[in-house]
């Protein structure tokens, strides 16, 4: 389980947010572009899609890759910064190196240091062929705009860059991804995308108390502010081991796997920016990969999310009874009819193409972790080309959002999942706040200046006495 | 007793033309005050009644009254709230709650065509409007953005720029009827304001088949979002203010507004500007209400033309059994219909029409209907199959012509709160009835190319009702025989102005919503510019 919640996706975007706000300012010798062919800017294109670089860079309606989109974080807002090949406001002035720096190592061409938001740890796995081609493509497949965002202003401690060097010295594997010669191709291709590229763990796998990943975990699971990324580990239960490969290569392709599952909240904008746009072979080679991953297993996980549920209703218990006033009385089933029934049907089965969903089968009702299911009732789904689920933020209260989602995970789902009123209120604020960890951090370095004060005064006592004695 | 609030703009009535006018003034940065009689009311109510409702065929069934501002209502028994002085009842249906009556309708959005704004030129009947449809073009398409509408390109209203979007996908049953009626007729897409892909936020059309009472995914434009849209503009909406009278002062200029609350205390408005937008009964009657010394048949009356000319669009119709399956209920309630008995020199003689394809589903009523017989057991599973599969319906949509003995007035009984009840005078002319006997040919005509059989056509006098209510406001160029100018202000109130379907000077041959829209788009531009408030946009549709 994880120490904290925080969210990943937002973090990427600090990170490249700030490396790249600073960046513009530095001026290094002008970048001697030779003019790479097509094919090489076309392959960077594709690596840059499959790395979802402009799910923090470009902001909706926005230029590519301009940066610009705020991003609320546990920690403060972020702006996104400018990595379009303009020598002024963006990264054009970087040479290869300096751009294999800071995708690869987390340092800017300023030689200062990125934080672990941008997932440069997964980056690190990338080969120096694709890092050549991303340059090729940010130089030239880019349109430079000179424009730049407003700068991010994080609170103190987290505006100090130095402790990153001791973090990466901890945290950072700086080897390009290696072949495992005893896997096929596909599957060492599925693990390069998917450790390096995709950077899926940057959701999915739990961070430690420092906010690295946790090796041992490799994507286990874990909070994103008030999202759940799911174990995708092979394990049959908790993770995807009970998925077929066609159903992970549907859910990625359109975020929608029938009777299983569907891409909501973050997992939706990854479909939206990336997984739709990558190639069936490559999907399929993630798809192979996933299933080999260590299985790692939450004991209350006792069949695969999407086993639970059958059609059904409660309708029964409110035919003839009067709509009550006061809406926080309404009782599951008769919020069920009011608001999920028009679509999902009486009895939860979806539409018979499965254009809606069914609420059984489906792994946003199977989990213990209702975190999904409350965001998504909460926020609707939005994904392209055209899926819209409506959110109910606007028209639901807290009490009637957990009334609801018990007699869902009820009716539907794993009645071991549970829906709180305190719940549904955090995750309508957007999750834990983040504040706590501005003032452990704060908390920290005050520690730290006191011990130092304090070693200050024992050697200074030490000077006066040898002093004394000297005298 | 002390002015309450006092805003820029007091706008009466918070329906889809209300809120719609007062969020164009709060754009263009006003202070805006709506007062609406009835309750706010969410859509999940609304479905949540309708879906507990054993009165599924009753579209006003989810939609109880509120007792401080009381509705029409018929069923299961009348509650009298309309007075029918005949000679032919008309018995119309409104809601008054926050959004208007727009929750329920069957979102049909038309534009009228180029030759009904003319018809006492053409066609020696009626009267012609004081404008044109290049006049309109531009509010026209203006509303479609807002509402979000999709049609055919052949309905016979040209227009300037695209639709904002393409139809909802053709239910089967509608796609059988065009291939099966050409060449002897045109079936075209009906002009809706309902999604058919993600618009504004709201989801495309799933097919629920309840247009009316309710459509429970929000696909389907109606009042309650333009009042949402309203208030997130800045308006204030003030619910269950029942306004039973306007001031004025000596000048004539209409000074406030007075409300009752649910408790009957009195509240008092003032306002600059005076817009009353609460439909084409309770608009006529309000104004008649506020009879003074001065103005003793009441404000904007002077012609004696408040509530006369009072038009809505009767229907008859033939259902039968078609030669096939076709399962009606498949997707929106209202998808096709065929135009082209819309205008014609016929017009001298007898009302045009549409006719209009339901594709409402046969179940409940076939159900009933079997019931009703005694049918039980094995042979009404069949029959009910039978029916659902092959019943249609086909209705004509007729044109009324004005006519100042089709009124509404005060009545001599007072509704709950002591306020006198809206009055009906009405009758089916020749006009309207030749055009019925005309559409009996058409009727015939598809029965047969459908294969029909076990032809059941509607009771011969008897009229249904579309509660298209027109005319009650009627502008016009002079004073003498209309109550407002072209702009929709009132010729004897400097600072009264009028929005809604009653305006229409004439109803034509479509349901009304987006013609009383697309008037009030162009009254709420010519006010902005009148009154030098803000910035006045231009209208969306114009270059």
């Amino acid at each position: 389980m994880t120490i904290m919640r925080f969210n990943v996706r937002t973090w990427r975007c600090t990170v490249g947010a700030i490396v790249l706000a600073a960046a513009a300012w530095v001026s290094v010798g002008v970048f001697a572009a030779e003019n790479p062919d097509a094919a090489l800017i076309e392959r960077g294109r594709y690596l840059a899609t499959a790395g979802d670089c402009g799910a923090c860079h470009t902001e909706p309606g926005g230029k590519p890759m301009a940066g610009g989109l705020a991003v609320a974080t546990p920690i403060g807002s972020i702006i996104a910064t400018n990595i379009t090949p303009s020598k002024t406001d963006g990264i054009g002035h970087y040479s290869l190196e300096e751009f294999s720096a800071a995708v690869r190592g987390g340092i800017r061409a300023d030689g200062q240091r990125l934080y672990p938001a941008m997932p440069y740890t997964s980056y690190a796995k990338i080969t120096d062929v694709d890092v050549k081609a991303l340059y090729a493509y940010f130089m030239h497949g880019v349109e430079a705009v000179d424009h730049k965002p407003a700068e991010t202003q994080l609170p103190f401690p987290f505006n100090i860059r130095l402790s990153m060097r001791a973090w990466n010295w901890l945290f950072l594997d700086p080897r390009p991804y290696a072949n495992d010669p005893g896997k096929s191709v596909e599957w060492n291709r599925g693990a390069y995308l998917t450790l390096g590229l995709a950077h899926c763990g940057a959701c999915h796998t739990p961070r430690n108390i420092l906010m690295a990943e946790q090796n041992s975990r490799l994507l286990a699971g874990a909070d994103l502010g008030a999202w759940f990324a799911p174990n995708i580990t092979s394990d049959d239960n908790s993770g995807v081991g009970a998925w077929s490969v066609d159903n992970l290569i549907h859910y990625m392709r359109d975020g929608h796997a029938r009777a299983v599952g569907q891409a909501a909240g973050p997992m939706a904008e990854v479909v939206d920016h990336s997984l739709r746009h990558i190639q069936e072979a490559d999907l399929r080679a993630i798809a192979v990969f996933l299933k080999t991953v260590p299985a790692i297993r939450d004991n209350t996980d006792i069949k695969p999310a999407f086993m639970w549920g059958a059609a059904s209703d409660a309708f029964s218990t409110i035919r003839g009874v009067a709509v009550p006033t006061d809406r926080d009385q309404w009782s599951g089933a008769r919020l069920y009819e009011a608001y999920c029934a028009t679509c999902h049907q009486a009895q939860g089965q979806g539409s018979f193409d499965g254009g809606l969903p069914s609420l059984f089968h489906n792994t946003a009702l199977g989990r213990v972790d209702t975190s999904n299911l409350v965001m998504t009732v909460l926020d609707g789904i939005h994904r392209k080309p055209d899926v819209n689920m409506p959110g109910f933020a606007s028209e639901l209260t807290d009490r009637q959002v957990a009334t609801l989602g018990n007699y869902l995970m009820q009716q539907f789902g794993n009645p071991a999942g549970k829906v709180t009123v305190e719940q549904v209120k955090t995750s309508r604020a957007g999750g834990p706040s983040g504040m706590w960890m501005i003032w452990v951090a704060q908390l920290i370095m005050g520690i730290v200046l006191l011990a130092m004060i304090g070693i200050l005064y024992v050697i200074w006592r030490r000077v006066v006495s040898s002093d004394k004695r000297a005298a | 007793m002390p002015d309450l609030v006092a805003a820029d703009f007091v706008v009466i009535g918070s329906g889809i033309v209300g809120s719609t006018v007062a969020r164009k003034f709060a754009q263009a940065g006003a202070s805006v005050l709506i007062l609406e009689a009835g309750p706010r009311v969410t859509r999940a109510e609304i479905v949540a009644r309708f879906r507990n409702s054993p009165r599924r065929s009753d579209w006003m069934s989810p939609y109880p009254p509120a007792p401080w501002a009381p509705h029409p209502i018929y069923q299961p028994e009348s509650n009298n709230y309309l007075v029918h002085a005949g000679p032919y009842p008309y018995e119309a249906e409104y809601i008054r709650q926050v959004g208007g009556t727009t929750w329920h309708w069957a979102a049909h959005a038309w534009r009228n065509v180029p030759n009904d704004f003319r018809i006492k030129s053409l066609y020696g009947v009626g009267v012609d409007w004081p404008f044109g449809y290049d006049d309109l073009e531009p509010y026209y398409q203006e509303a479609e953005e807002l509402m979000g509408v999709s049609g055919a390109p052949n309905t016979g209203s040209p227009r300037e720029k695209p639709f904002p979007m393409e139809p909802v996908a053709e239910p089967y049953a509608m796609r059988r009827i065009r291939e099966r009626l050409v060449p002897a007729y045109e079936v075209v897409t009906n002009t809706t304001a309902r999604n058919s892909r993600t618009y504004d936020g709201r989801p495309a059309c799933c097919g629920n088949n309840s247009c009316q009472p309710i459509c429970p995914i929000d696909a389907q434009y109606h009042g309650g979002l333009a009042a949402q849209a309203a208030e997130t503009a800045g308006v204030k909406l003030v619910p269950n203010a029942n306004v039973y009278r306007l001031d004025h002062d000596e000048r004539g200029r209409v000074s406030a507004a007075l409300y009752y609350d649910p408790d009957k205390v009195s509240h008092r408005v003032a306002g600059k500007v005076f817009v009353v937008a609460a439909n084409g009964i309770e608009s006529p009657r309000l104004l008649l209400l506020s009879a003074s010394d001065k103005f003793p048949r009441g404000l904007a009356n002077s012609s004696d033309m408040v509530g006369r000319n009072l038009m809505d669009h009767p229907s008859t119709s033939l259902t039968f059994d078609a030669d096939e399956d076709l399962w009606l209920g498949r997707g929106p309630q209202s998808p096709s219909s065929i135009g082209i008995m819309r205008d014609g020199p016929f017009r001298a003689e007898h009302a045009p029409y549409r006719l209009d394809f339901t594709n409402i589903s046969r179940v409940d009523g076939a159900t009933n209907a079997l019931i009703a017989q005694g049918v039980y057991g094995d042979e009404f599973a069949r029959r009910l199959r039978y029916s659902a599969a092959r019943e249609l319906n086909v209705k004509n949509v007729l044109e009324v012509l004005p006519d100042p003995d089709h009124r509404i007035t005060l009545s001599d009984q007072s509704d709950p709160m002591g306020i006198p009840k809206p009055e009906t005078h009405y009758s089916i002319d020749d006009y309207t009835r030749k055009g019925h006997e005309r559409s009996q040919q058409d009727f015939r005509r598809i029965a047969e190319l459908m294969g029909g059989s076990n032809l059941r056509f509607s009771k011969e006098g008897v009229y249904a009702n579309n509660q298209h209510i027109c005319g009650t406001l009627s502008m016009g160029s002079d004073p003498s025989t209309s109550v407002c100018d072209q702009w929709a202000r009132a010729h004897d109130h400097e600072n009264l102005y009028l929005a809604g379907t009653g305006v229409l000077p004439t109803c034509g041959t479509c349901n009304s919503t987006e013609n009383g829209l697309a008037v009030a788009l162009r009254t709420a531009h010519h006010i902005l510019a009148e009154h030098k408030v803000g910035r006045v946009p231009a209208p969306s549709g114009s270059g």
